[in-house]
């Protein structure tokens, strides 16, 4: 697989998380937005009678099917024509001046016509297509284009797949595309100065503009009061198929990122943040892509959401460039792959940041082996085995393009496949052992991977868990939002981190929701993984890595009820100690016995079948 | 006289002979040695059998084989133990003991049997331990 070709499916899979539409973008006078508001108004023909051309500036004259017999029509003309025959094309002139901002809208569909139009603009040399759109508005068309050089351009307008009749008749209306904002936003307000505020039931609707000559797009700033302790959610709904809108949220200074959120709701956004401070907040609105340079509407709210027994969170990092996978050390501190920065630091419980390894091309998943080798898969299709002293060797290098990896209890390795999504077990040593085909588990699976308390691998596939249980995969939850790297307490409990949904949630070990949320405070988290103490014991720490804010943070350790499940080929209870305690000699904890039963047959008591599946993974 | 003293002879050597006879070889009667506790069960995929025994003293427990793997634990006259593996009719565990001849004195049951998916057996119908000879 080429780089360029896991490049982009590493970009899919973290595109996992994200934002919808709207700029305010308003259209001058004879513009789509008037156009579309007298229509509105006005008395719409039922489409199953003959469509009726409406009263127009400007009527099309054949033929008009080149530039070079184009019509010519300015700028606040309405016009009207038919796409009488197949292959019929009617084409338009307009004579712009550099800076315009034109927008070209067409009406069919919505004044009774059949013509399901495609519209294109045409540079003034007559054959290169600037700009092209099929549906805006419906099956209508319409275009919004910063005009470079002044010229004459063109407007060329067909059926879709060159269909036409007599009855395909059409408006066209030519005009200039001006961002003076929509609904109850009020332009300019792309600045904390002049932010909009969202209004009594915290609600607002505004436009988003086309993407202009500032990169950045037109973004809208909302206002709102937050108060200490509460925990706000910010939802845009959009519901547009164009665009792609994303949110984030501002401190009162408006500049400070606190947390960000792209496609929570298919493409439109909503995010979730604990207010620390109470003061004044800026929401913030704008749109990654727009075709055509049209413009979107969309509603923004603002509610008070119950925080979960994760929340408040707290952060233990912050800086980091794109964090993504997560380990925990021997000693506790914690091990986090930068994603853009081609390193893993280690994080010391004080929070101080270092350099653990540099030079591994974008580290993906991370995982300690038995004896305290960190073991990081890289997007250059290699696992690396790193010593405790931060030397790294490739370790593993058969796997077609290696994401996820987990160590066993029995000191096995396991990795997921992402070129041929399987499931990859090998020996403590990297030899390769088995290969179980993961495509049948659907969705993005098999994709993030932990062990289980038994010791078998369960994998996420988006919005389910699947174990591998002989050979064979089971569904264990199900229904969930995007679920990525998540972790296990002692009891089997799942702890899933949902970074479009921006929280965390709680499933016991049959899946069933403990707790959504068990936290909300995450922005967008994608791995989590449990604290362990200086003698290498997992603890009642959970903590978590969010790329888009740079941050680890740690979930609120009074809300978490067990210890994390011991992760590698360590061996949390020494066998000895197991049996004699079932055998009457006590010495376990209330956590041990959780242990050993969740390893077991989770039946709420430490026996006989407990024992024997400790034994299985700890041979 | 002299046929008698043949015909003593014969006895004595035949019940000194029987006397001395094990199949183990571990002697019988006043000496130590090893008793066998056997597995009667109505499964097919036992996995685990959590038992005790209680009589006599033991003074040790091992595997009857070695696929299977044991633990135990001595509480007085009570010996609490788990036996692991893939167990079937028969033989699982051996006790040594310092009187064979007390064999008759042991008593042994099964406590909790877990199936070869760990799980655990709802009922013991069908289950017996016997320690034999």
């Amino acid at each position: 697989m080429s780089p360029l070709r896991r490049s982009w499916i590493v970009l899919l899979l973290l595109a996992l998380s994200g934002a919808p539409p709207a700029t305010a973008q308003t259209q001058s006078s004879g513009s789509w937005r008037d156009v579309v508001r007298l229509l509105r108004e006005a008395h719409i023909v039922p489409r199953a009678g003959p469509a009726r051309l409406l009263e127009t500036d400007l009527a099309e004259r054949e033929p008009d099917n080149e530039p070079a017999t184009a019509n010519l029509a300015a700028l606040g003309v309405r016009a009207t024509g038919v796409i009488a025959e197949h292959g019929d094309v009617d084409t338009w002139a307009l004579d712009l001046t550099a800076g315009t901002f034109l927008s070209v809208d067409v009406d069919a569909a919505s004044i009774g016509s059949d013509l399901d139009p495609v519209i294109g603009l045409i540079a003034p040399n007559g054959t290169t297509t600037l700009a092209f759109n099929d549906d805006f508005d419906g099956a209508d068309s319409r275009i919004s284009f910063r005009i470079r050089e002044s010229g004459r351009y063109y407007v060329a307008i067909r059926g879709f797949g060159d269909s036409g009749n007599p009855s395909f008749n059409y408006a066209i209306h030519f005009g200039t595309v001006v961002c003076l904002g929509a609904g109850t936003e009020r332009e300019p307000n792309g600045a904390a100065g002049t932010a909009s505020v969202l209004g009594d039931d915290g609600s607002g609707t505004g436009e988003l503009c086309a993407l202009d000559d500032d990169p950045a797009g037109d973004v809208d700033l909302w206002a709102f009061t937050g108060f200490a302790g509460t925990t706000v959610e910010l939802d845009v709904n959009a519901g547009s198929i164009f665009g792609d809108p994303f949110l984030a949220l501002f401190a009162s200074d408006g500049t400070t990122r606190l947390a960000f959120n792209e496609d929570a709701d298919g493409s439109d956004p909503r995010l979730q943040f604990t207010i620390g401070t109470t003061g004044t907040y800026f929401a913030a609105v704008s749109s990654r892509t727009h075709p055509g340079g049209n413009a979107f509407p969309y509603t923004l709210r603002l509610r008070t959401v119950a925080a979960g027994p994760g929340d408040p969170i707290t952060v233990r990092a912050e800086g980091l460039s794109t964090p993504f996978g997560l380990a925990v050390g021997g000693t506790g501190d914690l091990f986090v792959g930068e994603l853009a920065g081609n390193r893993v630091v280690r994080v010391s419980a004080t929070g101080a940041v270092t350099t653990f390894v540099a030079g591994i091309l974008a580290p993906l998943g991370l995982a300690f082996d038995g004896f305290d080798r960190l073991l990081v898969v890289s997007q250059d299709g290699a696992v690396y085995r790193v010593t405790p002293q931060g030397v790294a060797s490739r370790f593993i290098t058969d796997a077609g393009f290696p994401f996820w990896i987990a160590v066993a209890p029995d000191g096995r390795i396991w990795l997921t496949d992402v070129s041929d999504r399987s499931l990859r077990r090998y020996s403590r040593t990297g030899q390769f052992e088995a290969r179980f085909d993961g495509i049948g588990i659907g969705g993005s699976g098999p994709g993030p991977l932990a062990i289980g308390p038994a010791g078998e691998p369960f994998v996420s596939n988006g919005a389910e868990i699947w174990k591998l249980t002989d050979g064979r995969f089971e569904r264990v939850l199900g229904g969930a939002p995007l679920i990525r790297a998540f972790a296990f307490d002692v009891a089997g409990n799942i702890y899933g981190p949902a970074p479009a949904a921006g929280r965390v949630l709680l499933f016991d070990p049959a899946g069933r929701v403990l707790a959504d949320p068990f936290a909300i405070g995450p922005d967008a988290p994608v791995t989590l993984a449990f604290g362990r103490d200086a003698t290498g014991a997992t603890v009642k720490r959970l903590f978590g890595v969010d790329p888009n804010t740079g941050r680890v943070f740690e979930m609120n350790p009074a809300g978490l009820t067990h210890r994390g499940l011991p992760a590698g080929d360590t061996l949390p209870i020494p066998v000895d100690v197991a049996a004699a305690a079932l055998l009457g000699a006590g010495g376990l904890g209330a956590e041990d016995v959780l242990l050993l039963d969740a390893q077991g047959n989770h039946n709420g008591r430490y026996d006989i079948g407990d024992l024997q599946a400790y034994l299985r993974s700890h041979p | 006289m002299k046929r008698r003293i043949l015909s003593f002879a014969m006895v004595a050597a035949l019940s000194l002979g029987a006397a001395c006879y094990d199949s183990t070889g571990n002697g019988y009667g006043g000496g130590p040695g090893t008793l066998v506790l056997r597995l009667t069960t109505p499964h097919p995929d036992d996995g685990a059998v959590l038992f005790e025994v209680t009589g006599p003293p033991v003074e040790s427990v091992a595997a009857a084989n070695g696929s299977l793997r044991v633990f135990t634990r001595h509480e007085g006259v009570r010996v609490v133990g788990a036996v692991v593996g893939d167990l079937a009719n028969g033989a699982v565990v051996t006790l040594q003991v310092p009187d064979r001849a007390a064999a008759a004195g042991y008593s042994a049951r099964v406590l909790e049997v877990s199936d070869r998916q760990s799980v655990l057996r709802a009922s013991l119908a069908g289950y017996a331990l016997r320690v034999a000879p």
